[in-house]
């Protein structure tokens, strides 16, 4: 690595901190390969942290997609067995409810049996006593064995192992701008530090790009223009709470509001699925939360009237075939080697899904090894991924019982919904060498659960900014700036789904924020 | 013997089905004036909010088995200072219930097993017999003794009597002579009251113990009891959660109760409005200061502010409106004393001390002498904190300041008045 | 069974919804004007004030040093913000006879002046308000003069941080520093301010912390603290830590749940009742009907039914926080009587998209439609009932929020509202009424 700040050395940039980017920077250095990952954001920003958390059985995609079912059906048995800190095995069950196709239903074992999936048929009654939310009006019932993964909490797993491996690091808040190319190679990555707002340099002998919906963009900076992706837009809605304790998936084809997936303590609704050309400026809007909700309280009444406090939009890339509905798109993955385009030094991966993103890594690494003159094999399909106590903090289904269990009344809760406590932060903090100088409310919320419960960081965002005060962190405004941008940012999420009680959540929220302490005053300070 | 397992209550579930819309856990703000309320805040890592966070979180084991459940005394207070009126101690209430009777405080499971033993009801396991006795003795003892009560009547079973008079079992176990006093007013004002041999007594540790069958038990054993004897009224002396006890359990039932509920503290302050009971505060020459405590169980719970200020009524008319100091906060918004919910009997005495810390503050405050209170739970916890703190003030029942007031108060009869009130 | 949890009846001249600040100060009100009242309402949302009463603190996104001034270019620019609907010199009394009221109560407030004060709050930044509470009032002088001051935080006490503090008012004031203590007898875990407020209650305790202030205050002459001077009687609580440390004291607002709101709301509860009343706080009224010969209002409490009859009733419920408003996903709905309720075309329009612009959310401008006497309008723009008015937050065209008007809009148009419930009320009695009564067109 060169000693100038404003340049650095590796032998492979990874851009894109999504879990592809993650698995291929830990894949590379069980090869003994360095590396180093950038993200214009931060870990999980696009539709890696944008999903459902769902790690398919590939029961979802038996009618549509049968080897992408087939793909998910082993990465699934594959990572339940090497990442469970990730996982929940929550099972999943497919329901069918007064309306629906009866002859799909029927056919639906058959095409899991094909795919080699799992699928036990309950009787309605007993599918509503595992999950009394489920509609009185359900008239077909399966069990698969659909679980959750955290993607954040995984990422940052791959992200640390790598680490700990050879030295590979990962910065955040890095935007790639352009490339420096001579002679058919890629030679240098000219990024934008946005943290300190300067340029940065970054050299290397392998480029991967796992952009995801950026990849297209990102490879005809290189000139490539052989990325073709559709942008799929999808809203997820997530509740107050977690409102079954399964997968639940709607016994039809894919469509609107047709899965409700547990995350930890709460659970999400999704998905919509509309076409965009652009990336950029993506919000739920009112129409597509009614109908998620409308489709969802068919299977699920409670739905309608549950308190939802974030809603999300995010791109999926799609590989663009010809003729087929973004539905019906395929759910596999692409690896480009670009050596076609004249570019010897770059590939990129893309499309794919959360489950099969060890598989996507897996690929694109083999490929880079080899470019390198790396014959070793890959080590993640029986090497297990191992556990940090700093990342579980992000852990949706066991965070908020660390507090309970160390029982220390002195390690204050900043966040009272999630019950994070400071030494949740002292610890996010010492195990991430990489970021410790850039210590923001915000990045403390991606490596926590805090601010993910009903007040959404209205409280806890003033408790950890002071208590970043007292660490002696924040020595000017600058931790005002950070309390308003993290607010600011959570807002997005909530803004769709402010009504009901999130509605005196959030005035009392802007009292405090804007009448009290002024924060939407801080430019004239 | 090993201890048996506490089973895993879904409390999210529990708190749709038990709580109303709009006020139910999933209303909660985080915002977190409950615990900041609440004086068992803190104690056992847990306080309101975390209680329902917990639950929406689904840390239903952790909350199946905290101790918490037991600091907590099912007060209320965090439901009254809640914008959105979210009621924990329901919840609490279940969770107690839940774990099995070994596991339970002893000593709490102990007073339900004893009311649910004999016909008394009584949770210090009195029988009938006894408790006939000890009036029997007692009243012999007045009529003996005070020249003026010769003629005391403290009638038992008296059928069509206007009052049934229930009695807190401490009196005739402990301290008999606490008993005269209230007949005592009754003889002054003319009442027309009985005791009972069955059904008499006050308490109802059954449902501080959340075990409702047996809280069931006693309230229909005292409906009957009131029934049978065709009285107009079942008038709650100075005892807090029998009166809420009693009240909610007819309700909660269904039982048939064909006769009124009361407190005592209504008709003190309208015998006095009345005249029949021609109390001042003459006799308080020392100007002595006097505070009360409103117990949660018969105001903030049950009639709130109304029998507040009735209560404040009848001690402004007995100790002078310059000797009555009120305790802030106060009326429904006042702090629990950290005796009830069967704090007292729970053997927690450390965290039981803790949460009484506030009430001691609240006393101390005001720097009165006296601690006046209408409960007997109140009444223990104020006199034990009182002593632990190293607080000067005394705690005395309502019928012996009335009594003093009105010159008819016995020398054996001030055994919770300081030196310069034992005459 | 029978007796207990029997329907009880109350009967008054005035009924006010409501517990927040426009429901106490039109209680307040009556009181003066000797209107028999009645008062309903969850007191719940009044904790989180934070002491301050704010008239306007902020117009078009730029401080307000006059707001006196603000409001006549309000008039301008604003004729139908509730603000500009009351005129200045009833403001201003309004102000006075709350503010007076407080104070006779034991909770003495800085009396409403010509200009803003420029007053702290818990991040470092400052705020500007008409009247702030005397236990607070040292802070803004001594920003003011630059004196040299020691900010005082709390080992366990959350989101309140003396660094932070001196931190963001270094530049203004370089006399600030801070210091942590811990508060006698609360060593270990989370103390919340309403614990230690009540503590300082005790002359031991404030004896012990006097002598913690001594240990660590060093030359400065005066102490910041958080809002933690008592909850009954601040006023002699700071005098006499005033008294034991020789030094000024004074409290800075916190984040809830604080101190300030806790003391108004017990303060209401206790002096309202004794002063007549008829107080039923913390329930929520379920219906409110109009006969004849007035109106009838319908709660519960934890006791049973009650019904209240009041001659003129005054709507004075709040927005979303305290039910006076309901957001639902199809629209703004007014919660007692489905009032129409202004309000942005569709949800989608309800929130601009970053959270603190300065503009404010046109959510926030919703509410209630009022006639010139703040009697609420039915949708076909004639006035709901002749004995139904209305107060405080609920009026649409109002941001109280970006605004930092909460305060003044509640105290301004509950005064408004009493004085035409009492126009109304003496109209009803007059035999021989010298001026007609308010009509109702």
């Amino acid at each position: 690595m060169s000693s100038d700040a404003s340049t650095l050395e590796t032998e492979v940039l990874i851009i894109g901190g999504g879990v592809t980017g993650a698995g291929v920077m830990r894949d590379l250095a069980l090869r003994g390969i360095h590396s180093l990952l950038i993200d214009k954001r931060d870990l999980c920003a696009g539709a890696s942290g944008g999903n459902h958390g769902l790690l398919h059985s590939g029961a979802r995609y038996v009618s549509t997609d049968p080897d992408a079912a087939i793909e998910c059906r082993k990465e699934n048995a594959l990572l339940k067995r090497l990442a469970p800190q990730c996982i929940e095995t929550a099972g999943g069950l497919f329901v069918a409810v007064e309306g629906d196709d009866p002859q799909f239903a029927d056919r639906f074992p058959a095409l899991c049996r094909h795919a080699g999936i799992e699928c036990e048929e309950l009787a309605p009654a007993e599918a509503r006593r595992l999950e009394p939310v489920l509609s009185e009006k359900l008239f077909k019932a399966y069990r698969v064995p659909d679980a959750t993964i955290d993607p954040f909490h995984l990422a940052m797993l791959n992200v640390d192992h790598a680490r700990l491996l050879n030295g590979s690091f990962y910065r955040p808040h890095t935007e790639l701008l352009r490339f420096e190319i001579a002679a058919g190679e890629i030679r240098a990555a000219i990024c934008h530090d946005h943290l300190h707002q300067r340029q940065l340099t970054i050299r290397a002998r392998q480029f991967v790009n796992a952009g995801g919906a950026w990849a297209m963009n990102i490879a005809r900076l290189a000139g490539c223009t052989d990325v073709h992706l559709l942008y799929s837009k999808g809203t997820i809605l997530v509740s107050n709470d977690r409102l079954a304790q399964r997968v639940i998936n709607r016994l039809r084809p894919p469509g609107d509001g047709d899965i409700l997936v547990p995350g930890g303590t709460v659970s999400l609704l999704g998905t919509t699925s509309t076409r965009v050309e652009d990336l950029e400026q993506l919000a739920p809007t009112a129409e597509e939360i009614d109908r998620n909700i409308r489709e969802g309280a068919a299977m699920i009444p409670a739905l309608a009237g549950a308190r939802y406090i974030r809603a999300f939009s995010r791109v999926r890339p799609l590989l663009q075939t010809s003729g087929t509905t973004d539905r019906a798109a395929t759910r596999g993955f692409a690896l480009l080697d670009h050596a076609s385009q004249g570019m010897d030094n770059f590939c990129t991966i893309t499309g794919g899904k959360l489950t099969t993103f060890r598989l996507m890594a897996e690929k694109a690494v083999d490929l880079v090894a080899r470019r390198l003159g790396n014959d070793r094999a890959g080590l993640t399909a029986t090497l297990p991924l191992p556990d940090d106590a700093a990342s579980s903090w992000a852990d949706p289904a066991a965070a908020q019982k660390r507090w309970h269990h160390d029982r220390d009344p002195d390690d204050m809760i900043l966040c009272e919904c999630e019950m994070v406590p400071q030494s949740a932060i002292e610890q996010v903090f010492a195990n991430s060498p990489d970021i410790e100088k850039e210590r923001t409310i915000e990045l403390i919320a991606l490596r926590t659960r805090a601010g993910k419960g009903p007040c959404q960081g209205s409280f806890c965002g003033i408790r950890i900014g002071s208590y970043l005060y007292d660490s002696g962190y924040y020595r000017d405004a600058t931790g005002l700036a950070h309390m308003r941008d993290f607010l600011d940012e959570r807002f997005k999420g909530q803004r769709s789904v402010i009504w009901g009680p999130q509605a005196a959540q959030m005035e009392l929220a802007e009292a405090l924020h804007c009448g009290l302490l002024g924060l939407d005053t801080l430019e004239d300070e | 013997m090993a201890e048996s397992a506490i089973a895993s209550i879904n409390f999210k579930a529990a708190a749709l089905e038990l709580l109303p819309e709009g006020a139910n856990f999933e209303a909660c703000l985080s915002c977190g004036l409950c615990s900041s309320g609440c004086p068992a805040s803190g104690m056992e890592n847990m306080d309101p909010r975390k209680f329902i966070r917990m639950a929406l979180l689904g840390m239903d084991e952790e909350l199946s088995t905290t101790p918490w459940i037991w600091c907590c005394t099912l007060c209320k207070r965090c439901q009254y200072v809640c914008p959105m009126s979210i009621d924990v101690s329901q919840l609490v209430f279940l969770a107690r219930g839940n774990w099995p009777e070994d596991r339970k405080p002893s000593g709490i499971v102990r007073s339900c097993q004893l009311a649910t033993s004999s016909d008394s009801t009584s949770a210090m396991g009195m029988p009938p017999a006894d408790f006939v006795a000890v009036v029997e003795e007692v009243l012999e003892e007045v009529r003996a003794t005070q020249p003026d009560f010769q003629h005391l009547q403290a009638p038992i079973d008296k059928r069509g009597a206007h009052f049934f008079v229930n009695q807190n079992s401490r009196e005739p176990m402990n301290e008999p002579e606490e008993m005269v006093p209230l007949w005592k007013i009754f003889d002054v004002v003319g009442a027309d009251w009985t005791y009972a041999s069955k059904g008499w007594a006050a308490e109802n540790f059954c449902m501080f113990s959340g075990n409702e069958d047996a809280w069931r038990e006693v309230v229909r054993k005292r409906v009957d009891a009131v029934n049978q004897l065709g009285c107009e009224v079942w008038l709650n002396t100075e005892c807090g959660h029998s009166y809420y006890s009693m009240w909610q359990g007819i309700a909660r039932f269904g039982l048939e109760a064909n006769f009124r509920l009361e407190s005592i503290v209504t008709y003190y302050a309208q015998w006095i409005r009345e005249g029949k009971l021609p109390v001042d505060a003459r006799w308080n020459t020392q100007g002595i200061k006097f505070t009360v405590q409103d117990p949660c169980m018969i105001v903030r719970k049950a009639y709130g502010d109304a029998i507040a200020e009735d209560m404040r009524f009848v001690v402004r008319t007995l100790v002078g409106e310059e000797n009555f100091v009120d305790m802030q906060p106060n009326r429904s918004a006042n702090y629990c004393c950290g005796g009830g919910g069967g704090f007292l009997q729970a053997g927690m005495t450390e965290q039981r001390r803790a949460y009484g810390k506030r009430k001691f503050d609240q006393i101390a405050a005001t720097g009165a002498a006296y601690v006046l209170t209408p409960c007997h739970n109140c009444h223990s916890q104020m006199h034990d904190i009182g002593r632990f703190y190293g607080g000067h003030y005394g705690v005395v029942h309502l019928w012996t300041l009335i009594c003093l007031s009105l010159g008819i108060l016995g020398k054996n009869e001030r055994i919770y008045l300081g030196p310069e009130l034992r005459g | 069974m029978r007796g207990s949890g029997t329907l009880r009846h109350f009967s008054t001249q005035l009924a006010v919804i409501g517990s927040g600040i426009a429901g106490f100060a039109a209680s307040i009100f009556a009181l003066n004007r000797k209107i028999a009242v009645a008062q309903v309402g969850n007191t719940g949302a009044l904790a989180y004030t934070t002491g301050y009463l704010d008239l306007i603190g902020r117009r078009d996104g730029a401080s307000v040093a006059d707001p006196w001034q603000a409001l006549a270019s309000l008039r301008e620019l604003e004729p139908k913000h509730p603000l500009c609907r009351v005129n200045a010199a009833d403001i201003g009394q309004a102000f006075t006879e709350f503010t007076d009221f407080l104070g006779a109560c034991g909770l003495a407030y800085s009396a409403p002046g010509t200009g803003n004060i420029t007053a702290l709050t818990p991040a470092g930044t400052l705020k500007q308000t008409l009247c702030v509470p005397a236990t607070m009032a040292a802070g803004p002088r001594a920003l003011a003069a630059n004196a040299p001051c020691v900010i005082v935080d709390f080992k366990g006490l959350k989101g309140f941080s003396g660094a932070e503090l001196a931190a963001n008012l270094r530049a203004r004031w370089p006399q600030l520093t801070t210091q942590r203590i811990g508060f006698p007898g609360m060593a270990r875990g989370e103390i919340y301010p309403e614990v230690m407020a009540r503590a300082l209650e005790v002359a031991a305790t404030r004896e012990q912390l006097a002598a913690a202030l001594n240990a660590i205050a060093g030359s400065a002459k005066l102490i910041g603290v958080p809002a933690i001077l008592g909850m009954h009687r601040p006023d002699q609580v700071r005098a006499e830590l005033e008294r034991l440390t020789g030094r000024e004291i004074f409290e800075i607002p916190t984040m809830p749940p604080s101190v300030p709101g806790i003391r108004l709301r017990e303060l209401m509860q206790q002096v309202l009742p004794q002063q007549g009343v008829s107080l039923i706080p913390q329930q929520r009224v379920t219906a409110l009907s109009f006969e004849g010969d007035g109106a009838t209002l319908a709660l519960c409490d934890a006791f049973g039914p009650i019904r209240v009859h009041a001659q003129a009733v005054i709507l004075a419920t709040g927005r979303f926080l305290s039910g006076g408003l309901e957001a639902h996903a199809a629209g703004i709905r007014e919660h007692l009587l489905d009032l129409p309720v202004t309000q942005p075309a569709g949800r989608s329009d309800w929130y601009r998209a970053r959270y603190t612009d300065w503009r404010g959310h046109p959510i926030n401008r919703a509410g209630i439609e009022v006639d010139d006497s703040f009697r609420p309008l039915t949708g076909t723009g004639r006035c709901h009932h002749e004995r139904l008015f209305a107060a405080g937050v609920i009026l649409a065209h109002q941001d109280w929020i970006r605004g930092r008007s909460g305060a003044g809009i509640a105290i301004a148009t509950a005064f408004k509202a009493v004085t035409e419930a009492e126009r109304f009320l003496a109209g009803r009695q007059a035999a021989f009424p010298g001026t007609p009564p308010a009509q109702c067109h």
